[in-house]
């Protein structure tokens, strides 16, 4: 299956590729008042409003802003819409589909974490609001 | 006061006599022609006649000698009080006179000799006053001479060392009028020095002019080559944004071509290889700027360098052109000085010639402290034999005054008329 590999919070992460809709430089996102402190606000694109978050906090253990202008990855399924902000983008990859519960995989001889969207917008919906 | 002298009243009373004699003789012829009878009744009647005048006579003689011997015994008692009285008319007036007048020379030797003890008691009470005071300055004298005699003592000694420190002076004022002279001479020295280092300063000053005129003709291609490398950022700039833009383009293309499936397989390649070269031109572009900004940051070091350098010779120069005027103030105060340890070196000798005078008369100042003490050596020697002259004189004023007192006493057995 065709993976989309990136790194955050010092995690090689993957995510599968039908679930990435574009990744998109120059975003400005609009802060949210009372989100949680990896939500970063939200970006219109395309006629689309997408909630991004920064994904080295969400993920791991540190942030992933570190650019000015970052690249945003926006993800699109079922009638969610998300985007992530990365460390950095490694590229699209074909991996072997995982077996079983097993969400990692080896690339290149790094280790890399499969994560479906729908586990990241739960631990995002997860969050206490307000702190 | 007619005087009749004894003598003629013995004639007069013997011729009175006789005629009385004669008178009776006469009578006695006419009453009785006897002239035994006759004469011995004269006889008789003289007799009787010159016992009576006799008698009368002596005893006038005798009251008066009677008076003037009591007026004698009285004098001789001391009595001078009493006047002598002038009774007679004959010679014993004189007797009374010259008594008079000797008791009246007697009453003035007294009361002179009174006056004198009086005055002499007064005098010795008074010379004992002087006496005490003389004897008073004469320790006064002689302390004071002792002290003086102290004091030439330590004044020659005083005077001798402050000889041997001016000697000592004189002996290093010649010292510092020799060094003056050689400060002289290098004096001279330092002023052509001095003159030698402020044609080096306006030489050194003029290479430096020449320096600064090079360095900015040579900074020039270098402030060239700075803009230069400003302008190849900003072409790097524009090249890093375009390989971000192709990379970011490559990366949503073979997400397309993913969401394609097997249509755009091929698409994803060609995706893929944009993308990888992309990354390799973005790497490049890395490299070159790190390269260019080394560039930039040599450039920068070597403009900073350069600038530093302008302001380093500018201040050098401004440097230089204070060490030329310092030099010119040097030259000036070099020849100052020279002039001024010239006139020191001549004033030091004139000093050696003047302290050599003041030794001299250091020495003659020595030599009559010396006399001064020997003078007061004598002084106080012949304070000593005055104040044993003083001491005679006060035994005579004593025994001056003893003698008034004695005067005095005698003179007290005397009494005189009351004034």
């Amino acid at each position: 299956m065709d993976c989309f590999v990136f790194e955050a919070g010092g995690k090689r992460l993957g995510i599968e590729a039908r679930c990435v809709y574009r990744v998109a430089d120059d975003a400005r996102p609009a802060a949210v008042p009372l989100a949680p402190p990896c939500h970063v606000g939200v970006i219109y694109y395309r006629g689309d409003l997408f909630d991004v978050v920064d994904a080295g906090l969400l993920l791991g253990d540190r942030s992933s802003l570190k650019d000015e202008n970052p690249y945003v990855i926006l993800l699109k399924w079922d009638q969610h819409k998300l985007g992530l902000i990365p460390e950095r983008i490694a590229g699209m990859k074909w991996i072997e589909a995982p077996k079983g519960a097993e969400d990692v995989f080896t690339h290149d001889g790094r280790r890399i974490r499969l994560i479906a969207p729908e586990d990241i917008w739960r631990l995002l919906s997860d969050l206490s609001y307000g702190h | 006061m007619n005087r009749t002298s004894i003598k003629n009243k013995m004639i007069l009373s013997f011729l009175a006599l006789l005629l009385i004699v004669m008178a009776v003789v006469g009578a006695a012829r006419q009453i009785s022609d006897n002239v035994i009878t006759g004469l011995a009744f004269s006889a008789a009647l003289a007799l009787a006649a010159g016992i009576i005048f006799g008698g009368i006579f002596s005893r006038s003689i005798v009251r008066r000698l009677n008076s003037l011997s009591g007026a004698a015994k009285e004098v001789s008692r001391g009595d001078l009080s009493k006047e002598i009285p002038l009774l007679s008319r004959d010679e014993i007036r004189d007797l009374e006179e010259v008594f008079a007048r000797m008791v009246s020379d007697l009453r003035n030797i007294i009361s002179e000799i009174k006056e004198v003890s009086t005055r002499i008691e007064e005098t010795g009470r008074s010379l004992g006053v002087q006496i005490e005071k003389v004897l008073s300055s004469s320790r006064e004298i002689d302390e004071t001479a002792l002290s003086i005699a102290k004091g030439s003592e330590a004044q020659s000694l005083i005077v001798q060392r402050t000889s041997l420190v001016f000697d000592k002076c004189l002996e290093q004022m010649n010292e510092a009028a020799q060094k003056s002279t050689q400060t002289v001479s290098r004096t001279v020295q330092a002023l052509q020095k001095t003159e030698t280092g402020e044609a080096k300063a306006r030489e050194t000053l003029h290479y430096l002019e020449e320096v600064l005129k090079q360095m900015v003709e040579n900074a020039e291609p270098i402030y060239r080559l700075s803009g230069k490398v400003e302008k190849i950022k900003m072409v790097m700039d524009v090249i890093e944004e375009l390989s971000r833009k192709t990379d970011l383009l490559s990366l949503n293309a073979s997400i397309e071509a993913t969401r394609a499936g097997e249509m755009g397989k091929g698409f994803a390649l060609v995706a893929n290889e944009i993308r990888s070269m992309a990354e390799n031109s973005r790497h490049s572009s890395h490299e070159i700027r790190a390269i260019v900004d080394d560039i930039f940051k040599d450039n920068k070091a070597v403009l900073a360098s350069l600038r530093k350098s302008e302001t380093d010779i500018d201040k050098g120069r401004t440097l230089i052109h204070g060490i030329v005027g310092t030099f010119g103030e040097m030259l000036s105060g070099v020849k100052q000085i020279s002039a001024e340890v010239q006139d020191v070196g001549e004033a030091s000798r004139k000093q050696v010639q003047e302290m050599r005078g003041l030794l001299d008369q250091f020495q003659e100042l020595s030599r009559l402290a010396h006399e001064n003490f020997v003078s007061t050596q004598k002084t106080t020697i012949n304070t000593k034999g005055q104040k044993e002259q003083i001491m005679e004189i006060a035994r005579a004023a004593k025994s001056l005054q003893a003698l008034s007192e004695k005067m005095v006493e005698t003179q007290r057995r005397f009494r005189l008329p009351e004034a």
